[in-house]
């Protein structure tokens, strides 16, 4: 079974929303509702599904507009920069990100499969 | 009341002190599995000595809250998977504020801290995949109301407690319940030396007129665990017979 598989029977069971489409594209906060406990509880099962330690700020992407901040203060290339903070993204999903900020959480099911796919090619 | 126990497991952090093989007895004869840590040959021996005579079932397990990878290494030899946490772990640390040693501060709160921070979290996400899970952190009374000298034991229980409540609070919609208990003076373990000193004198502080057993602490714990007080979740108890209370 493909990780998008996975990742969608997971959230099925932990956001108790069996029968629903998920996409890739499916944002996990705006348009599932998942809130931190649940994001918590998912982090949990990718770690018992594909056996690897997860880091929670990077898988969902908490520390964003930290690192924007950053960015902004040091003069630095916005994309770039995240680029390089979060290497499981590519460099179109990072501009990708930066246009989609103001319509709320950005985090969707294809940047969890990407984090786990590249956590398991490192 | 719900005081069954049967075939359920618990780690005991701090297992060697007077207080926490009392309570292992009580478990052991309750039917909870008790895992006992230790973090030195002593440790483990004093273990052995109380309950390998009594001939029931239970571990033991090296763990130093000054050594990360003991957890690593606890965690990986699956002890991890456990229905109770009950956490008597504590270093000693007696000195004035305006006068300990720095670089002895820091070490203090990186074992009993930071410790036991990253501690709850990775036995927390093992109770998360569970979704049960039961914690009860033994503080003290002196958390509260300190004597000179005893700034740096509170702080470390008082940022404790925060991190269980927290915990508490965060995953008990996922069944993972926290609750913290603060015993007053008890003849055990590292009051017993300040009692044998100061006993008439702390005596009167008390309005029952006595010090607590080791054996009603212990049988205080195994009523936290049970089915009957999970409705204590997030908080902190008090049993001191009215000691804080008194002006």
């Amino acid at each position: 079974m493909d990780v998008l598989a996975e990742i969608t029977i997971i959230l099925a069971d932990i956001l108790d929303i069996e029968g629903r489409e998920i996409t890739p594209e499916t944002y996990l906060i705006r348009e599932l509702g998942a809130e931190s406990i649940d994001l918590l509880e998912l982090s949990v099962a990718i770690n018992a599904r594909f056996q690897i330690e997860v880091n929670d700020d990077e898988l969902f992407l908490r520390t964003l507009r930290l690192h924007l901040r950053t960015a902004e203060q040091e003069g630095k290339d916005a994309v770039g920069y995240l680029a390089e903070k979060y290497p499981a993204l590519t460099v179109a999903r990072v501009a990708e990100i930066l246009a989609d900020m103001g319509g709320g959480p950005v985090l969707r099911v294809k940047d969890v499969v990407s984090y786990i796919d590249w956590y398991c090619q490192r | 009341m719900i005081l069954s126990f049967h075939g359920k497991k618990a780690l005991v952090l701090g297992g060697s002190c007077d207080l926490a093989l009392t309570l292992a007895a009580a478990m052991m004869e309750a039917g909870i599995y008790p895992l006992l840590t230790f973090r030195n040959e002593e440790g483990r021996e004093k273990i052995n000595a109380r309950l390998l005579p009594l001939g029931g079932s239970y571990g033991v397990c090296y763990l130093d809250f000054g050594d990360r990878d003991s957890l690593t290494s606890l965690l990986a030899q699956g002890y991890g998977e456990i229905d109770f946490v009950v956490d008597f772990a504590q270093g000693d640390f007696e000195g004035y504020v305006a006068a300990a040693d720095e670089a002895r501060v820091y070490q203090y709160f990186n074992a009993n801290v930071s410790f036991r921070a990253e501690l709850l979290k990775k036995i927390a996400r093992i109770m998360v995949k569970r979704k049960k899970g039961r914690f009860v952190f033994i503080s003290s009374v002196a958390a509260g109301r300190t004597n000179p000298g005893q700034g740096f034991y509170a702080a470390a229980k008082l940022a404790s407690e925060a991190l269980y409540r927290n915990l508490g609070l965060e995953l008990g919609r996922k069944g993972i319940t926290t609750v913290t208990l603060r015993p007053g003076y008890i003849r055990a373990g590292r009051g017993k030396a300040y009692l044998e000193a100061h006993g008439e004198e702390a005596l009167r502080l008390v309005p029952t007129g006595r010090f607590l057993s080791e054996s009603e602490v212990a049988e205080t714990i195994l009523f936290l665990l049970s089915e009957s007080a999970a409705g204590f979740n997030a908080t902190e108890l008090t049993m001191d017979g009215g000691l804080t209370a008194c002006k």
